[in-house]
């Protein structure tokens, strides 16, 4: 519960950030704090410094592209998105998965950028992200590019983010005609963590499925949009979902098939709809 | 949400006045502005934070301790090592008999530890953060031993033993045997035997964790412990020995507790090093117990195997008796067990009136955190037992199971009603609080929905339990007949001061129950003011000298044993104002003086009047103004209250161990999602009857807790352990308690049966008998048999995996039970 | 502060009141709260950021003051329990609380309160289920929520 000895420091542009994040072997960045602060209370990782991003203007708000995507800043916090008329106009899903994420107090401070670069099997954002096929804007010292999802997500809390670089910015695309969304999560209790969780974007009745909970990063699939063929694709996908206290890999690998089925039934419904 | 049905049925009209109406809380006050002192609120100059270092080991012995990096560590106080327990200390006080007497319980642990998180080294420091950092510092070496988790294997000829000194892992182990169950067993139509069932680990998880903070005056050799202790009594028996110091210099203080369900009541340990600390380091000590703490070592419910029952029926479902092997694991540590081996007894039969009970009834010792009484202690553990024969019979014998409660249950007017060992049901209508309960759920209309429909599974379970409410502590006889505890006791003290303010001071330790307010009201009635005009100090402290031995809140007796003694101090106090007021007003006797609007006046002549101020100034400060026959008036009252308990028959295990038995009886209907086994429970009912309510708010609230404990328990709660011992759901993370949006919504309906054997007709019901847990195991296992699964429900804790395996798997746990024609 | 400091004065408006305190990078606000000013209105119930007994405003919104370090307050203005009963009259969500006995032991009803406070600021009129989402980040262990709800409830509807 209580923290090592830590430096703090808190710069107001992304440069100054990444040239913070790069000055030390172990600097972390400090988005909304509700991941990174409770491991530093366990003390499995003490950071010695944190960089807090939250004075970073460049890094907030959500902003739509000529294309109609959205460039959503990684320091837009899960209340942000929840309200942003641009998300829940053009692509929904976002606002409704991050509106199940734990509670009120944790959505006002958790971001978008947090909940990918954690990179914990269990988080909402990645399954979305790869459905949807984000791609994610990472700036280094003399220079910045942009990495698809797939690419994104690495391991166990491993991502395509390097130590001193930081994740500034994901791009959304845009909903297209005939496309719809969808998500289904079985949770530990209601708005919990995530036992299986799925989410679905179909397009013109195929179907692209994004697994969480049961690999180090979501696992991702493509199938014909009918129940059918999308349990059969979970099937050959041969999971192999790990077992703790709260269910075991058996239950996982069903559930997995059973909530691809519902995500992608709720994708259609919007995709046709 | 809640409605509540309103059916009053009280035996004879009782008070008018304030009792039986809802008036606002004392507590409120404070509470609603964060102004209330909870324990890690109260400070001292110059105190020293503590942080137990402790053990990541299920099992190992300790080779070796060095704690000179941390006490080298600028800000560090000093440290305490089991080195120095085991010198300054005597183990604690065991309750059982031999062998297990021999434990040795130290406040550190002492050559071994025996479940992850046991404390083997206190650290000091100027903050909380350097006591922290100091204690990584600590270096301790660990020889790891075999590691016991399954309380099954405890008795194998190979199991790793806890304790040496006791030679077996077995606390306690005895038969009781009540009636004639092998006769009953020949005479039924039908054998039911179910192979196994488990009462899973869980406990209450009081938001507040336990706390601290410990003063010693080295001049008077006074320790001032402010903790959150919840039968500080108690803790003082086994602190005095321990410290070799007499129980006075033991004095504890507290306001405000952030609940407590049992979970503070086996803290000695902790405040024992902490008063060491205190002496040593010679400054305030600071400790305040982290969630992961409480989880890992402070304190689990008993968790109990229930295996070879044999239940005796009847075709027309009629239940002769029972007999079962049961199985207790206490954890590490029994400390407050092995009361538990025989608290359960209070509610032997359940609701029904089967007379043919065996138990054989073992306790064991397990690397795992120690358990306390939490609520509902061990009698719902016994009731739930009950509550699954007599579904699991019904089911089996193709009956209705309301209808086989209906047939079983102990008939009103058979109350008050002496079980097969000797407890006396003192009043309850269960059949009537069954209706009751179906009624609230729109019984007739959901059973035609039972069964399966778009894939979800319906079903509806009944839960009834008994609150057994203020103990007689001599069944501790009956588990060790050596012991000298008998009875149960509670203290008030009453005054009126010299400004005519009523002052009233309990013995009582709340945790949020509302005791403030209900004891100033039924003080109020009597002395013929409002409940405003009764200050209550808040809380409890030793030096107020209005406690006895057995004080405290726990075991659903405050409304009994509290209250009597509130009644019986109060009682005292209008007496002697009314003598006072005769001597001074001249009436002829008491009885021609009311008490009214604060004022003691002549009945027949309401000008005559004495207001409490002034009798307050005569006996203060103007006493020579009284007659030699008033002089001994002091308007300062203590009442100690005793209920009418005898010592048990400790040959035949049998006795009256309570006074009183509240009834709860919960409906609960179900709709289970066939693919997932996810369980969403779509209607909720529970009635309950505690006698006479005095203040029916409170009353209901502790309802609405103990059915989110109990849904909490039945759906999310578990103590998991994996096979070295690890605890697995150490944090509220990963062990989820019912959130708001987790909770269904509850309808509730009560009944008054005042209870005949206190005076107020009221009935302890604070911890309820986990009646949410038996409805929804019964509601699972109904939807499931409704829609043609023959699964048996055998555990009480049913995660979605647990249901998802009962639906597709109906083999394996049908498997466990067998019905045989005799 | 963009150079790394280990601790830092910070400058923080507490319920209205400023205040300078010298701090450590690594000490949690909710310590600051309570150890260092005295604040002890707002408790700490666990250590994984799930139970909210610790949420207070920070910059008006709710947030559990356990997962934020005391020194990401400096410049911030917070609310705790301490600061909504302006000039001790208590506001309708606290009259609410007692009326509809929204509290048993209290442990949590700070942290509840701020919770229904921001709840109702964000939402004068939620339902039920917005209600129960907008408390779903602050456990109570007594009263199983079926009052809470109904407390805010009758505060939402001016019933207080």
């Amino acid at each position: 519960m209580l923290l090592r000895q830590v430096e703090y420091a808190r710069p107001e542009t992304v440069d100054e950030a990444v040239r913070l994040l790069a000055s030390r072997d172990d600097a972390r960045a400090l988005a909304g704090g509700q991941s990174l602060i409770n491991v530093m209370k366990t003390r499995v990782a003490s950071p010695e410094l944190v960089v807090d991003l939250n004075r970073i203007g460049e890094m907030r708000g959500i902003a739509v592209g000529a294309d109609g995507s959205l460039a959503v800043g990684a320091m837009a916090t899960y209340a942000d998105v929840i309200a942003s008329p641009e998300v829940r106009s053009r692509r929904p899903i976002l606002a409704e998965v991050a509106a199940t994420i734990a509670d009120v107090q944790v959505r006002n401070r958790g971001t978008i950028g947090g909940n990918l670069c954690v990179s914990d099997p269990t988080n909402h954002l990645p399954p979305v992200a790869l459905a949807q096929g984000w791609s994610m804007t990472i700036r280094a010292l003399a220079s910045e590019r942009t990495v698809g999802a797939e690419e994104f997500f690495q391991g166990v809390y491993v991502t395509a983010v390097a130590p001193g670089e930081l994740l500034t910015r994901v791009t959304v695309p845009a909903l297209r005609a005939r496309e719809g969304d969808g998500w289904a999560a079985l949770t530990l209790g209601r708005d919990g963590t995530g036992i299986v969780n799925v989410a679905a974007t179909v397009f013109e009745g195929q179907a692209r499925i994004a697994i969480g909970c049961v690999a180090a990063v979501p696992v991702v699939l493509t199938a014909t949009a009918d129940e059918v063929s999308v349990r059969q694709a979970v099937r050959r996908a041969a999971l192999d979902p790990p077992s703790d206290v709260h269910a075991s890999g058996e239950y996982r690998r069903h559930v997995a098939e059973v909530l691809a089925a519902r995500a992608v039934a709720r994708a259609l419904e919007r995709a046709e709809g | 949400m809640s409605e509540t049905h309103a059916v009053t049925e009280r035996a004879d009209e009782l008070q008018i006045g304030y009792a039986g109406t809802s008036v606002p809380r004392k507590e409120d006050r404070r509470l609603v502005r964060g102004e209330g002192t909870f324990a890690d609120d109260v400070k001292r100059h110059g105190m020293g934070y503590v942080h137990f270092v402790r053990s990541p080991y299920a099992h190992a012995r300790i080779v070796s301790v060095d704690v000179s990096a941390a006490e080298a560590l600028e800000g560090v106080y000093g440290t305490l090592t089991p080195a120095e327990v085991e010198e300054l200390t005597d183990p604690f006080f065991e309750l059982t008999t031999p062998p297990g007497s021999r434990i040795r319980d130290y406040a550190l642990a002492v050559g071994k530890v025996r479940h992850v998180g046991e404390p083997v080294v206190a650290v000091v420091a100027e903050t909380r953060e350097l006591a922290r950092d100091a204690a990584d510092l600590v270096e301790i070496e660990y020889e790891p031993l075999p590691v016991l988790v399954d309380a099954r294997r405890a008795q194998d000829e190979d199991a790793p033993i806890l304790h040496e000194d006791a030679g077996t892992n077995v606390v306690w182990s005895g038969v009781f045997d009540w009636g004639d169950v092998d006769g009953a067993l020949k005479a039924a139509d039908r054998v039911v035997k179910i192979r196994e069932l488990h009462f899973d680990r869980f406990s209450s998880t009081p938001l507040e964790c336990s706390v601290a903070l410990v003063e010693y005056d080295r001049g008077t050799e006074q320790f001032t412990i402010h903790a959150n202790h919840q039968m500080p009594g108690v803790a003082a028996i086994w602190m005095g020995p321990a410290l070799r110091v007499p129980l006075d210099r033991l004095r504890f203080v507290s306001q405000d507790i952030g609940g407590g369900f049992g979970n503070k009541i086996t803290t000695h340990t902790y405040l024992t090093a902490c008063c060491l600390l205190a002496r040593k380091l010679r400054r305030p000590i600071q400790w305040t117990e982290w969630r992961t703490d409480q989880h890992s070592a402070n304190a689990h419910g008993n968790e109990r195997w229930f295996s070879d029952i044999e239940v005796a029926v009847m075709n027309d479902g009629t239940m002769l008796g029972f007999k079962v092997t049961a199985l207790d694991d206490c954890g590490a540590f029994p400390r407050y067990e092995p009361l538990g081996c025989i608290i359960w007894a209070q509610v032997t039969p359940g609701l029904y009136r089967w007379r043919n009970i065996r138990v054989d009834f073992t306790q064991v010792v397990t690397n795992k955190s120690p358990v306390a009484p939490n609520r509902g202690y061990s009698r719902m553990q016994q009731l739930w037992l009950t509550e699954r024969i007599v579904d699991i019979v019904a089911h089996e014998l193709g009956l209705d199971p309301v209808e086989v409660r209906k047939r079983n249950y102990v008939r009103a007017d058979e109350m008050p009603y002496t079980t097969p060992n000797g407890c006396v049901y003192d009043s309850g209508d269960y059949a009537r609080c069954l209706d009751m309960a179906l009624e609230l759920i729109d019984y007739e209309r959901v059973k035609e929905q039972r069964g399966e429909r778009d894939g979800k599974l319906v079903g509806i379970g009944i839960g009834s339990t008994l609150d057994s409410g203020t103990n007689n502590f001599g069944q501790s006889t009956l588990l060790n007949p050596e012991l000298q505890f008998s009875g149960n006791n509670e203290v008030a003290t009453i005054k009126l001061d010299i400004f005519g303010e009523i002052v009233l001071t309990l013995g009582t330790v709340p945790q949020g129950q509302g005791h403030e307010t209900t004891a100033a009201m039924v003080a109020a009635d009597i002395l013929g003011c409002s409940p405003d005009d009764v200050h209550v100090r808040a809380g409890h402290d030793s030096y107020w000298n209005s406690h006895a031995g057995f004080s405290g809140t726990y075991a659903s007796q405050f409304a009994v044993s509290g209250l009597e003694a509130v009644k019986g101090a109060t009682e005292k106090l209008a007496l002697e104002i009314r003598r006072l007021a005769a001597a001074v007003l001249g009436a002829a006797s008491p009885d021609e003086i009311v008490l009214e609007g604060k004022q003691a006046r002549l009945k027949d002549n309401p000008e005559a009047a004495l207001p409490f101020m002034a009798c307050g100034a005569i006996v203060n400060a103007n006493n020579a103004v009284l007659p030699p026959d008033a002089r001994d008036i002091t308007l300062n009252c203590r009442f100690v209250y005793v209920p009418p308990f005898e010592l048990p028959d400790k040959e035949r295990k049998y006795g009256n161990l309570t006074l009183t038995y509240a009834t709860q009886i919960h409906a609960c209907v179900v709709e289970i999602d066939r693919d997932t086994g996810e369980v969403e429970i779509v209607d909720y009912a529970a009635v309950d009857d505690c006698g006479v309510r005095i203040h029916p708010q409170i009353v209901e609230g502790q309802v609405h807790g103990a059915t989110a404990h109990g849904l909490g328990a039945a759906l999310h709660e578990t103590f998991a352990y994996d096979e070295d011992g690890q605890l697995l759901t150490a944090n509220f993370y990963e062990y989820h308690v019912p959130h708001a949006l987790d909770m269904p919504p509850i309808r509730t309906g009560y009944i008054e049966s005042p209870s005949p054997f206190s005076s107020l007709g009221t009935k302890g019901m604070g911890e309820g008998g986990g009646a949410a847990i038996h409805a929804v195991c019964a509601a699972i296992q109904d939807a499931l048999r409704s829609a043609g699964i023959g699964s048996v429900v055998s555990d009480s804790h049913n995660p979605a995996e647990r249901v998802w395996r009962l639906i597709t798997n109906p083999e394996e746990s049908s498997a466990l039970v067998e019905v045989v024609s005799t | 502060m963009a150079e790394p400091v280990s601790e830092q004065m910070i400058r923080v408006t507490i319920n209205g009141e400023v205040y300078e305190r010298e701090v450590e990078a690594r000490r949690l606000l909710v310590h600051f709260l309570r150890d260092v000013l005295d604040l002890t209105g707002t408790h700490v119930g666990c250590d994984t950021g799930n139970c909210g007994a610790c949420t207070v405003l920070l910059d008006g919104r709710s947030v559990k003051s356990c997962m934020v370090l005391a020194i990401q307050a400096d410049g911030a203005q917070v609310t705790t329990v301490e600061g909504l009963a302006a000039d001790g009259e208590l506001t309708p969500l606290q009259r609410a609380f007692s009326r509809f006995h929204a509290l048993q032991c209290g442990y949590c009803t700070p942290g509840m309160l701020i919770s229904a406070t921001y709840l109702l600021e964000q939402n004068p009129h939620p339902t039920e289920e917005e209600i129960r989402r907008g408390i779903q980040g602050n456990i109570c262990r007594c009263t199983g929520y079926v009052n809470i709800v109904e407390a805010i409830k009758a505060a939402a509807e001016g019933q207080v």
